[in-house]
């Protein structure tokens, strides 16, 4: 078994408290994303879990046991590094070989195991070159190799993906989600790409500000943001937040009334200010009738979709993804009607929490990327 | 004149190329004129002195073909000076390296003092080498130098040594103060390649299970071979001519027992007034150099 857990664990550098008290349950197996914009913790939290970092209060335990005072090298673990940390004078053989050497393991047992590795990953061609002799992709593999012969019980990779370039990293990301599923070990993977995170995750830890804000599936994350940061990080583009007022069952926006169901939302959803979210794909766009007044400032065609960006008469501005090839032009007045299926509520403060009850509703959509 | 604008011809130099290498020779000319005044110059009145035996005041004397070579290679003299200058130079050197790569590893490390001591360590670099001598020679004096007093307070030693005047003390004695003169080279160079060692390959080590001694041998030592060959290519050759430090310390003294070529080279010239003979000397000090020196450059090619 080799889930892991951090218990109440808290992280300061100096004065400066880098993670608030850190809960997570991780089950054995599961591959979990750890997502947030840069600087909220997600390499603190991956490195403290290797034993490079100490927290500072709270306990992390593998499989069941306290690990805060094991060495990293003793902890299981094996971890790929962003800038690969290939070792520069080893040869690629040696390189993967190198924990299994220190291991004490014998040279033909480690010669079979890099055998194998090299197999897996197609590197047995690269095996005597030098790590500067390998494009990013394959020193990328490399390091994986090097965190595959040991068979950790935990793999931990921090942004492995985000020196390659496009292509590759489309490409790598379906060799994680099937190396994976082949060795069934634990993985956490630190990124700020949510699109990694949503492809390849079971299950993603939303970071910000040195807290967790949403830990759950990719589709909860997507369907049911927790909160204000979830809604509005999650998604390209993200979920519109529009500031108005609950008036009994609807919610007020300038002049438009929008019906809403309150049975379908929590009791702490009073009368007063609130802010709703809605994902562009449920902002319709019309010519007239009733509905939101805008005006359209930008009309972006991907090929498959337009992205489009409105304006509403007080300055704020919605975004919507309309089916590709509509003709729409800038500064043209426009109607906007939302979907009550995509209607959420969420507190007004700053990181208001979300009010939906969540009552099944057919709300379960294809991720977009 | 042109009265049609035409592109300048694809085959040859274009007029603006021919005027930047126009103006590159014109930067550089000043540079080969003071090189080849202050050393092509030398070198070949070097070479053109050897075959003469020439009396150093007067600067005349006859043709003598390659007597001064031959006997530079029967006489002795010089291959006993030869010995002597690869002994101070192995000697020194090895110190060197183990004090200045043994500080520099202690220097990277998180410690509290690290910039005082960074800037301390150069001392002895910066210090005058008639300065740093002139007090060695009073540590080291026989009748009231300080090591003789500390030693003895000590008790490793009853009697006072004659630190500079016997063998092999004059020899450990040079060594030692070249030593403490020159390490610094060393820290400086290796502390500034320690720093660009990425963090990240000592956590990767530290995760595959490398202990402290494993990181320093297998990440720490390969980063550091490519600085440390060119360090001790550089001293090597730099030790190997040195020369104020010697005659200021010993004067190749006790007899010739510390007379290394540079010192040879010196005394011949000036001391006997034998200038061709001097010169053939040092042609044949060059040779042994130009080893070290070829090394030198092959070693710094392959880096680029
Ligand atoms: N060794 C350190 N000393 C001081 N501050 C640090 C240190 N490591 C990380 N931090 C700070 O902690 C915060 C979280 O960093 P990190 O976990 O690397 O973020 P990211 O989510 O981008 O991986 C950042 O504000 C960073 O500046
Ligand atoms: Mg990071």
């Amino acid at each position: 078994m080799a889930n892991v857990s951090f218990t109440n664990v808290r992280k300061s550098f100096g004065d400066f408290t880098a993670l608030e008290s850190l809960d997570l349950e991780i089950h054995d197996g599961e591959f979990v994303a750890l997502l947030g914009p840069s600087g909220c913790g997600k390499s603190t939290t991956l490195r403290m879990l290797a034993g490079l970092e100490f927290p500072t209060s709270g306990d992390i335990s593998i499989g069941g046991r306290v690990v805060n005072d094991l060495a990293p090298g003793k902890r299981d673990i094996a971890m790929v590094f962003q800038s690969y940390a290939l070792y520069p004078h080893m040869t690629v053989g040696e390189n993967i070989a190198y924990p299994l050497k220190k291991r004490g393991l014998k040279k033909p047992e480690r010669d079979e195991a890099v055998r194998r590795a090299a197999e897996l990953l197609q590197l047995e061609p690269l095996l005597n070159r030098k790590p500067k002799q390998l494009s990013g992709g394959q020193q990328q593999r490399v390091a994986l190799g090097r965190a595959l012969v040991r068979e950790p019980r935990v793999f931990l990779l921090d942004e492995p993906l985000s020196n390659l370039d496009a292509k590759l990293r489309s490409y790598m990301r379906a060799e994680l989600i099937e190396l994976h599923r082949r060795l069934g070990k634990t993985m956490v993977y630190v990124t700020h790409d949510q699109l990694e995170a949503m492809t390849m995750a079971d299950r993603i830890v939303v970071m910000h500000g040195g807290r967790v804000q949403q830990f759950d599936t990719p589709d909860a994350v997507y369907n049911r943001p927790a909160n204000r940061f979830v809604a509005g990080f999650i998604g390209t583009p993200p979920m519109n937040q529009i500031e108005g007022t609950v008036q009994g069952a609807t919610f007020v926006v300038n002049s438009h009334r929008q019906p809403i169901k309150r049975e379908a939302f929590a009791a702490s959803l009073v009368d007063g200010p609130a802010v709703m979210g809605v994902r562009p794909e449920f902002v319709g766009i019309h010519d007239s009738g009733d509905g939101l007044p805008a005006t359209v400032r930008l009309a972006e065609n991907t090929g498959h979709e337009t992205i489009v960006t409105l304006e509403l008469p007080d300055g704020a501005r919605i975004m919507s993804r309309v089916e590709a090839g509509r003709k729409l032009s800038v500064g043209q007045p426009v109607i906007l009607r939302f979907d009550p299926a995509g209607i959420h509520l969420f507190e007004a403060t700053e990181n208001g929490a979300r009010l939906n009850l969540d009552i099944p509703v057919a709300a379960t959509l294809s991720q977009s990327a | 004149m042109t009265t049609i604008a035409t592109d300048p011809p694809r085959n040859g130099p274009s007029p603006l190329e021919r005027s930047y290498s126009r103006l590159g020779m014109l930067l550089i000319a000043p540079t080969i004129v003071v090189f080849s005044a202050v050393i092509v110059y030398p070198l070949l009145a070097a070479i053109y002195l050897s075959v003469f035996s020439i009396y150093t005041p007067t600067l005349e004397g006859e043709f003598v073909g390659a007597d001064n070579y031959i006997e530079m290679l029967t006489g002795g003299v010089f291959w006993s000076s030869l010995l002597t200058t690869l002994i101070w130079t192995v000697g020194t050197l090895s110190l060197q390296i183990v004090f200045g790569v043994g500080l520099a590893l202690l220097l990277h490390q998180n410690i509290w003092f690290r910039s005082l001591a960074r800037s301390l360590v150069l001392f002895p670099y910066f210090l005058s080498t008639v300065v740093a001598v002139l007090v060695w020679r009073w540590l080291f004096n026989d009748l009231y130098g300080a090591l003789n007093h500390g030693l003895m307070q000590v008790g490793i030693i009853d009697m006072p040594l004659d630190w500079l005047g016997s063998m092999p003390n004059a020899m450990i004695g040079v060594i030692l103060v070249g030593a403490w003169k020159y390490f610094p080279f060393v820290v400086i160079a290796v502390l500034a390649r320690l720093q660009t060692i990425p963090e990240n390959l000592y956590e990767a080590a530290r995760i595959d299970g490398a202990g402290p001694i494993a990181r320093f041998w297998d990440v720490t030592l390969p980063q550091l071979r490519s600085v440390l060959t060119v360090i001790i290519l550089l001293r090597a050759i730099w030790d190997f001519k040195e020369f104020d430090l010697l005659y200021l310390l010993t004067g190749g003294g006790p007899v010739t027992s510390t007379q290394t070529l540079s010192l040879l080279v010196y005394q011949e010239a000036f001391s006997l007034n034998r200038m061709g003979q001097a010169a053939a000397y040092s042609v044949g000090m060059m040779l042994v150099m130009l080893v070290f020196m070829i090394l030198y450059i092959r070693r710094t090619k392959e880096e680029s």
